[in-house]
């Protein structure tokens, strides 16, 4: 029975993303040159974003213990980390402050179907969004050639692992910050942004040789290290402790469950209290 | 009784913090904000009978929006309960939303940057509506709104009645049993009035839609409703038939008289409000003064060349209601 259910609910998933995929290429094709503009624009951000880090890497010949080339694998995959939101969760689901204080969470409590599954849903941009992604996969792929390291299935699987982890950690930031716009929704409409440009610039540094306390913060009140730099230390083998494999999913699993547990007493009071202010059209393209 | 609504002593109060504008007041605003508490929805039960359409109406801060968001499952009452089409909105919201229609005036459910019928396709998807009956509600929609001369359009660049209609067929294209409306025709022109309202009409007639509508536009509500609820101050203060609404508040007429210029008759029980050149506008209450004895009086007076009475516009009764509540409040 159980097992049946959640059947359905994958069925019902994926028709939710064929739906959101097609919609995305549709919005494409319509208006070429607009979204040539949105996609490259994405692009140009992603990359300035970790260049300065690259650039101090060839300034230097790397930094700290790091090489050159282990600095571009790591930007590489802080790319493909924020390129799999930018496909997963686009059209501000990855920016829930704006839907909440907006009163645009109403439109998505009126679809027939648990919150859950329209957050996982409703932002599905794999097309318009697969800009950072692909720019992220070909550093990655750059660097790896240079770096030599043996690829077989079981890195691959260790690689989606730790980039699915990272992409959860970073949403479940901004669900938890998000959450303090069912309290504030104007003050906290445009928090998620603030709260996404720090991980953005905290995460293409690697943390070798930062303090406990820092390291300890940048692993916890702004998680910028499971981000990339934890992931790839455990990728390229700098992490000499057989279950460090573990942490980065782990802390994953944590970072939802606060988030999941916040953001639901965020909803009880919203049901209290409903929405005061409405804008018609902020979240959807 | 088949009711699709059941409303049993709702209340639900809001918190609002108060702001002193006196600089010398800003810490005290941080550290012990006054906080007021404003009573939404007092206690109020309703019931709605199925295929009824009910308007509902009261003016501004009265309690309106409270309930519709209540009723679509947005919000949780204080006390009291809430149950349409024996489901509790908030608790039951995945099965309940599929059951329902909503629609605000002044917002959309269409998809910006999509033609209306992308939007239309998300819904049937999202929806999940088997689509045997997704084409025959497209089909009724199309029809009955006119919907084809701009399903290809993008709904960022509709006018605001087109867009009306867009969302109105929408939200009936999952066959809903009931529509909650909040104020479905706010800022459009009265031919796209007409048609909305029209439109509304018919679905009830054919399927049986229970519909619950707001509107500050009374002569709108009194040509979709047979029942009128009015709130005042989040309590009801008239729940019946608009003939009785009229009766309530005062049966106010008005009568134009034509005599020979240069003549101002007056008559005792009715008020004159304008004329000139022999015309002259009087209004009375009818309950409480025959139009035979205003035409005595006026006969009485001088020559009486033509007559014509008619009813004051709802509006104006409804005004006058709230006049006269706001008074008795004070």
């Amino acid at each position: 029975m159980a097992a049946d259910g959640r059947v359905s609910r994958l069925r019902r998933m994926l028709a939710l993303w064929g739906l959101y995929a097609r919609m995305d290429v549709l919005w494409i094709a319509r208006g070429l040159k607009a979204s040539a503009t949105f996609y490259f624009g994405d692009l140009l951000l992603g990359l300035s974003g970790v260049t300065w880090s690259f650039l101090l890497a060839q300034r230097f010949g790397g930094i700290g213990e790091w090489s050159p080339h282990q600095i571009v694998f790591m930007l590489g995959l802080a790319l493909v980390v924020r390129g799999s939101l930018e496909i997963g969760f686009s059209l501000n689901v990855a920016f829930p402050s704006r839907r909440i204080g907006r009163g645009q969470l109403d439109h998505m409590l009126l679809m027939p179907q648990p919150l859950w599954m329209t957050i996982a849903t409703d932002g599905f941009c794999p097309a318009s969004g697969s800009g950072q992604l692909l720019a992220g996969s070909a550093v990655m792929a750059w660097a790896l050639r240079a770096l030599g390291l043996p690829i077989g299935a079981g890195w691959l699987a260790l690689l989606v692992l730790h980039v699915a982890s990272a992409a959860v950690i970073m949403l479940s930031f901004a669900y938890l910050w998000a959450s303090l716009a069912f309290v504030a929704p104007r003050a906290a409409e445009e928090i998620n942004s603030s709260t996404m440009r720090m991980l953005e610039q905290l995460k293409p540094f690697p943390l070798d040789g930062v303090g406990f306390g820092l390291t300890l913060g940048l692993m916890s009140v702004v998680p910028a290290g499971f981000l990339a730099w934890l992931p790839s230390r455990v990728l390229l083998g700098l992490e000499p402790s057989p279950s460090a494999w573990l942490w980065t999913p782990l802390a994953a699993l944590g970072f939802a469950a606060l988030a999941t547990g916040v953001f639901r007493a965020g909803l009880g009071r919203y049901a209290r209290t409903g929405s005061t202010r409405y804008l018609s059209h902020g979240f959807r393209r | 009784m088949d009711f699709a609504v059941s409303l049993e002593r709702v209340s639900k109060t809001y918190r609002q913090r108060q702001r002193s504008a006196r600089i010398g007041d800003v810490f005290r605003n941080l550290v012990r904000p006054k906080i007021v508490a404003i009573e939404a929805l007092r206690g109020i039960d309703l019931s709605v009978r199925r295929g009824e359409i009910v308007a509902y109406a009261g003016p501004n801060g009265a309690g309106k929006s409270t309930t519709i968001k209540l009723l679509a499952s947005l919000l949780a009452p204080d006390s009291g309960t809430v149950r349409v089409l024996g489901m509790d909105p908030v608790r039951d919201r995945v099965r309940y939303v599929g059951r329902i229609g909503v629609v605000f005036g002044q917002r959309t459910e269409l998809w910006w940057d999509h033609p209306v019928a992308a939007s239309f396709d998300w819904k049937r998807v999202v929806w999940n509506i088997p689509r045997e009956r997704y084409a025959r509600m497209l089909g009724l929609v199309r029809e009955l709104l006119g919907l084809d001369e701009f399903m290809n359009t993008l709904a960022r660049e509709l006018s605001l009645g087109q867009r009306m209609r867009a969302d109105l067929g929408m939200a009936l294209l999952h066959e809903p049993e009931v529509l909650f409306l909040d104020e479905p025709t706010l800022g459009l022109d009265v031919l796209a009035r007409r048609n909305i309202l029209r439109f509304v009409r018919e679905v009830n007639r054919e399927r049986e839609l229970t519909v619950v509508v707001t509107s500050h536009d009374m002569d709108e509500l009194e040509q979709l409703a047979g029942r009128i609820v009015m709130l005042h101050r989040g309590s009801i203060a008239f729940d019946g038939d608009f003939a009785q609404l009229r009766r309530q508040a005062s049966d106010r007429r008005v009568l134009l008289l034509e005599t020979p210029p240069g003549v101002e008759p007056l008559l005792e029980g009715a008020e004159r409000v304008g004329g000139e050149n022999g015309r002259h506008e009087f209004v009375y209450d009818a309950s409480r003064v025959p139009l035979a004895n205003l035409l005595e009086q006026a006969a009485a007076q001088t020559q009486i060349l033509d007559v014509e009475t008619h009813r004051a516009p709802i509006d104006t009764l409804v005004a006058d209601l709230y006049e006269r509540w706001q008074r008795e409040r004070a």
